[in-house]
Formats: structure tokens, C-alpha cells, sequence
């Protein structure tokens, strides 16, 4: 399909198709782009794609630090995100959190930095908490812009967003049938840099596309889940062995686009129930339990015949989860695979033994 | 109809062809170039055994770490299940085999007809590895064979770490400079070998009975001490233990046949 070169090209060079100057960075789920949209600017969502490794990244973090952070600093630090005029990073976990403080201590070359505090629960008070946070942001980006973020350019950002993840959704229910879930992920990395009305733009031709591309072929159907998972190539490597990933459960999939916003309410209230009631991730530590409900739904729902579970190296908050989810999968008789890995950590043979081994398991079992 | 399974592995390299569900010729060569023409050396070098051309086989199956680089290959499987496969058509009550091969270590659980139903492989490091072995033997200024049967003339060990095998090579090292006796620092490794797969061997059920499989299958020590550590005894495997990959392979290349 034509328009996925297209998106391939966003991922190669993202600042190609971002006005000078018009673009602040952000990092994870938890950071309401549509505050960021109605200043004015694109949000242009952190990531590792393309990064050339840690040595620079470990001068500041320890080996013992999550890849992820790692690299994004890497990456900061080899100037590929001298475009941005700000980032919002966010209190995610205790590895990219630390990223604030380093990327500042790095003195990398960005006009402003501003740590978001998500709270790490859901409760009314957090709700409250998150609120007040969400607030402060507001604050800090009309003090440096010295503008006044409206009610209604709120509420104009939220539709965009709004349409932009309902997109998506209908983008991700052609997995495993008209597109891999290696493109899907290829999609979401491009939409979540790409200025939201162009996002959409690209994303309703795709729709057109996929509505007359043929069949791609039958195979397993597999549910990825994790956190920070972006790489292209280990996603090929899940589909090319024999499967299609025809849902998953990760940061940049399902917990992105399974989100909505209300239009009715007073608009900062209604982004931080959106994005602290929605599907959560790991970090928000009182949701194991519905996080895992979700999977299991998703399982029967999209007829998933076995789970990947990624989880990076030294991710605290996937080493729990993980855990607690093989033993539910265990006792619902899902096939599961736990991979362990570090991002862009090579071991490309032994990652597809393992899965390939997976595989003949799950069609042993069936 | 004969078919021919190939396992490239990281160390050797090695094929087995089948006919009638007998084995009727194995071969098994060392230093490995490239994993598609160490296939077609130990492929022709399987033939050649009896006097057989390439047309004379209905289905190649390659496993092993060079599995997908395989041109002769109909069709590939992983070294897991083949390994499983293999020892269960060696001998049918294997129900675990521990796998040590050049580059990791499995533990597979095999089912009553002989496929996958579980396994665990390291994902960490090379510690309790046959190249983990061969450096360390390098270290001792020993063939790997060499190691295991001087760690087996002795009964006491010295403490080599598991964690990694640059530690071990270390601990090694410390224990040479020490003056320490050749036999107990052998014999450290060797246990030390047999803990990191005991550790593996945590995470799964093991079921009776139980074999081993691999190039690290031929070290006494290492085999003596798993039995030791784990608690259990090894059930013999009624061809080479190395061959197992090869074996399931060929086994997989007949199934294929078979199906279609």
C-alpha cells in the first residue's frame, strides 16, 4: 500500500514534516497532547526508533537503567530532537522520570523542559491530583508562550485528538485480516509525530486503502502486551515466523487509541478523567486486576490463540505484572510467551528460537 | 522415501537421514563457516556415507541457530522442538530433555507423542554453555573434553561464579594465579555449569524420564554433576546425544511428507 511508504518515511526523518519550531516534545500516554495542540504546537511524542545505541545515554544512566530512557537520551544527546521547542516529560516510571533530570543535566540543547506528576493511582483523589498537575502545565505553557489556552481551543484540540484515535481504532480492527500488526505499529509511531490534522488526513487514506487491499495470509493470532515496545524490527520478527498480531495491549497501540474524551464537560476535567480513567499501563499500580480482565477480554473478543508478554530489561513495574499475568494466563489456559529482552538489544536468533518454539507449542496444544 | 534432517548449530554442524523410520546415515563436522555451506558440506558429506544423490531425499528440515540461511532446506523447525522430537524417537519414555548446546541451554517437556508441551532457555548470558565450557578450558590450557574428564578425577571443588561467564573466567584465573590444583578448579566449573542449568531447570516441572542432549552431553563431570544437583538420574538416549537436533529434524522433514 502506497500510503504506508509514507509513514515510513515520517518514522525515517520526523522533522521533515514539522513546521520550525512548532513542535514539543512529550513522553508516554499520561502527557494530554491536546493541551500541547491548542498552544499551537505538534506534539511530538518521545521514542527510541532510529537511535544508535546507549554510550552516550550511559554516561548519565546506569547499564542497570530500562533501555528505553536510555536510548531516547542517547538520542537526545546526538541532537536528532534539536527540532523541539519544549519537552513535557512525565513521571512515568522511576527510569524515565530520571530522564528529565538527565537530559537537563546533559544540558541538551531544548528551550524549556517541564516534568508532568501523573499520579500513580486511580482514585478520586488522584483524579483531583491529576487535575491540579494538568492545571500547572496549563500555567507553565501560557507563562512561556504568554497566551491564553481557551476553553474552546481545549475543546477544538479534544475533537481533533478525539477523531484522530477513533481513526486508529478503525485502522487496528483491519489487523490480522488486511494489515500486519508490524504496519499497525508503524502507524501509530508515524500518527503520534505527525501534526494531528495531517495524522488524519493519511490515516483516512489508509482506510481506503485497506478497504480494497487483498487478504494478508492466515496464521496464528497473537496478542502482544508490555510497555515501551516500538521496535519495528522485533515485530516482524513475532509476524514473519508464522503469526499475525491481531491486537495488543501496549503504550503505543490499544492503551493510546482506547481513550475518549468527554466533549461535555469543562475540558481540563474531562482530560484527566479520559486519561487517567482509560485503559492504564503498568505505572498506575491499583488497576492490575482490570488491566488483566482487559487482556483476557481481548483474548476471547479477537480470538487471540496465544500472548506475548515484553518486558524490557530492569522494567520494575513489567517484572510484577508479568508475573501476575502468566500465572492468570496459566490458570485460563492461554498459551503465553514472557520475553525478556532489552530494546534494540539484538540476540535476534535466540528471540526467534524462542519464538518459533513458542509457536510449534501453541499448534501442539491446539 | 529418505529424508534428511540438519542442524547447524553454533559449534558443529550435523545431519541424519531417515528411511522407514531407521537411521540409516549420520554425519557430524566441525568449524563452521557459514551456516549454508557448513549445510551443504555435513549434507553431502550424510550422502556420500550411502553413496545417495540429493534427488534421492523427498524432504530436507534444517534447525539449529543457522536454520533460516539454509538454501537445500524445505522447510525449518526450531532446534526446540527438534531436540524434542529426537530424543523421544531415541527413546519413547523420555519425557525432559536438558539441552547444552554451543550458544544456550533449554529444557524441554515433550508430551506422550513426542511434541513440545513446555520449555525454558537462557536469555541472559552465555554462563552453562558449551562456549562458555570451551573458554573456560581454553583458560586451564585444556581441550573441553580434556576439562571434564580431569574434573572428574576429583572429588573436591573450588567456588567459580555462575553469574556470567567473564566472572567465571575471572574466578578461574584467580584460582591459576592461587596455585590451585588444575582437577578441583575443573571440577568448580563443571558444577558451576550444572547449577545454571539446575537454575533454568527451576522454572519448569521436570517429568520422568529425564535425558540430555547436546555437545555438552558428552562431558562426564557436567552430566555427573547435574545428576548430582538436580537430584535425578539421566536416562540414556539409544543414539548420540548430539544428533538429537538432526534426528528431530529428519523426523519433521518425514511428518511434512507425510502431511502433504
Amino acid at each position: 500500500m502506497p500510503i504506508l511508504e509514507e509513514f515510513r518515511k515520517v518514522i525515517l526523518n520526523p522533522s521533515e514534516f514539522l513546521s520550525p519550531g512548532k513542535s514539543i516534545g512529550y513522553m508516554c500516554n499520561y502527557v494530554p497532547e491536546e493541551l500541547i495542540h491548542a498552544a499551537g504546537f505538534t506534539p511530538v511524542r518521545l521514542n527510541a526508533v532510529e537511535s544508535e545505541g546507549t554510550s552516550r545515554g550511559d554516561m548519565y544512566f546506569s547499564t542497570g537503567n530500562c533501555s528505553f530512557p536510555r536510548r531516547v537520551l542517547d538520542k537526545g544527546l546526538s541532537g536528532a530532537y534539536g527540532f523541539l521547542d519544549g519537552i513535557v516529560f512525565m513521571n512515568g516510571c522511576d527510569h524515565n522520570r530520571r530522564l528529565y533530570d538527565n537530559w537537563n543535566y546533559a544540558q541538551i540543547q531544548t528551550p524549556w523542559t517541564y516534568l508532568l506528576f501523573v499520579p500513580h493511582s486511580k482514585t478520586d483523589a488522584s483524579l483531583n491530583q491529576y487535575i491540579n498537575e494538568l492545571q500547572k502545565l496549563i500555567n507553565h505553557i501560557e507563562s512561556i508562550y504568554k497566551l491564553k489556552l481557551s476553553e474552546q481551543k481545549i475543546r477544538d484540540s479534544i475533537k481533533l485528538y478525539q477523531r484522530k484515535r477513533n481513526l486508529l481504532r478503525n485502522v487496528s480492527s483491519f489487523r490480522g485480516i488486511k494489515l500486519s500488526g508490524t504496519d499497525f505499529l508503524m502507524v501509530m509511531i508515524a500518527t503520534t509525530v505527525l501534526p494531528p490534522d495531517i495524522a488524519c488526513e493519511k490515516l483516512d487514506e489508509l482506510i481506503v486503502e485497506l478497504k480494497n487491499a487483498p487478504q494478508i495470509e492466515k496464521n496464528l493470532r497473537v496478542l502482544v502486551t508490555g510497555n515501551c515496545v516500538e521496535e519495528i524490527e522485533h515485530f516482524e520478527i513475532i509476524e514473519n515466523i508464522g503469526a499475525n498480531i491481531v491486537y495488543d495491549n501496549i503504550c503505543l497501540g490499544s492503551r493510546y487509541f482506547d481513550r475518549d474524551i468527554s466533549m461535555e464537560e469543562e475540558p481540563v476535567i474531562a482530560l484527566a478523567e479520559g486519561y487517567l480513567r482509560s485503559p492504564s499501563c503498568p505505572r498506575i499500580m491499583n488497576d492490575t486486576e482490570k488491566r488483566i480482565e482487559l487482556i483476557k477480554e481481548a483474548v476471547k473478543k479477537y480470538q487471540v490463540d496465544a500472548v506475548i508478554i515484553e518486558k524490557l530489561e530492569f522494567c520494575s513495574m513489567m517484572t510484577g505484572e508479568g508475573w501476575i499475568m502468566s500465572q492468570e494466563f496459566r490458570k485460563e489456559e492461554t498459551p503465553f510467551l514472557l520475553l525478556t529482552r532489552e530494546l534494540y538489544g539484538g540476540g535476534k536468533s535466540q528471540i526467534r528460537t524462542r519464538i518459533q518454539a513458542f509457536y510449534e507449542k501453541v499448534k501442539n496444544l491446539k | 522415501m529418505i529424508f534428511c534432517g540438519i542442524d547447524i548449530g553454533s559449534n558443529t554442524s550435523k545431519a541424519v537421514l531417515l528411511k522407514n523410520n531407521h537411521i540409516i546415515s549420520t554425519a557430524l563436522i566441525s568449524g563452521i563457516s557459514n551456516p549454508s555451506a557448513s549445510a551443504e558440506k555435513v549434507f553431502s558429506a550424510v550422502l556420500e556415507k550411502r553413496d545417495l544423490k540429493r534427488h534421492d531425499i523427498s524432504c530436507v528440515c534444517a534447525t539449529g541457530y543457522g536454520r533460516y540461511e539454509i538454501i537445500i532446506a524445505d522447510i525449518n523447525k526450531s532446534e526446540i522442538s527438534c531436540h524434542g522430537a529426537g530424543a523421544f524417537f531415541s527413546n519413547s519414555t523420555i519425557r525432559t530433555i536438558i539441552d547444552i548446546g554451543g550458544q544456550d541451554c533449554k529444557i524441554i517437556c515433550v508430551d506422550e507423542r513426542g511434541f513440545v508441551d513446555d520449555f525454558v532457555m537462557n536469555d541472559k548470558c552465555a554462563a552453562g554453555t558449551g562456549r562458555s565450557l570451551e573458554i573456560m578450558a581454553q583458560t586451564l590450557g585444556l581441550s573441553v573434553s580434556e576439562l571434564g574428564y580431569i574434573a572428574m578425577k576429583s572429588s573436591k571443588s573450588l567456588p567459580v561464579s555462575n553469574k556470567c561467564s567473564i566472572f567465571m573466567e575471572l574466578d578461574v584465573m584467580q584460582h591459576l594465579l592461587n596455585g590451585e590444583k588444575t582437577a578441583q578448579i575443573a571440577r568448580g566449573i563443571t558444577i558451576t555449569t550444572a547449577r545454571r542449568i539446575a537454575q533454568l531447570a527451576g522454572k519448569l516441572e521436570l517429568r520422568n524420564n529425564i535425558c540430555i542432549s547436546g555437545g555438552v552431553s558428552k562431558n562426564p563431570a557436567v552430566c555427573r554433576d547435574i545428576q548430582d544437583i538436580l537430584k535425578l538420574k539421566l536416562t540414556k538416549l539409544n543414539h548420540d546425544p548430539q544428533l538429537m537436533g538432526a534426528i528431530g529434524a529428519a523426523i519433521f522433514a518425514r511428518n511434512k511428507e507425510i502431511v502433504s
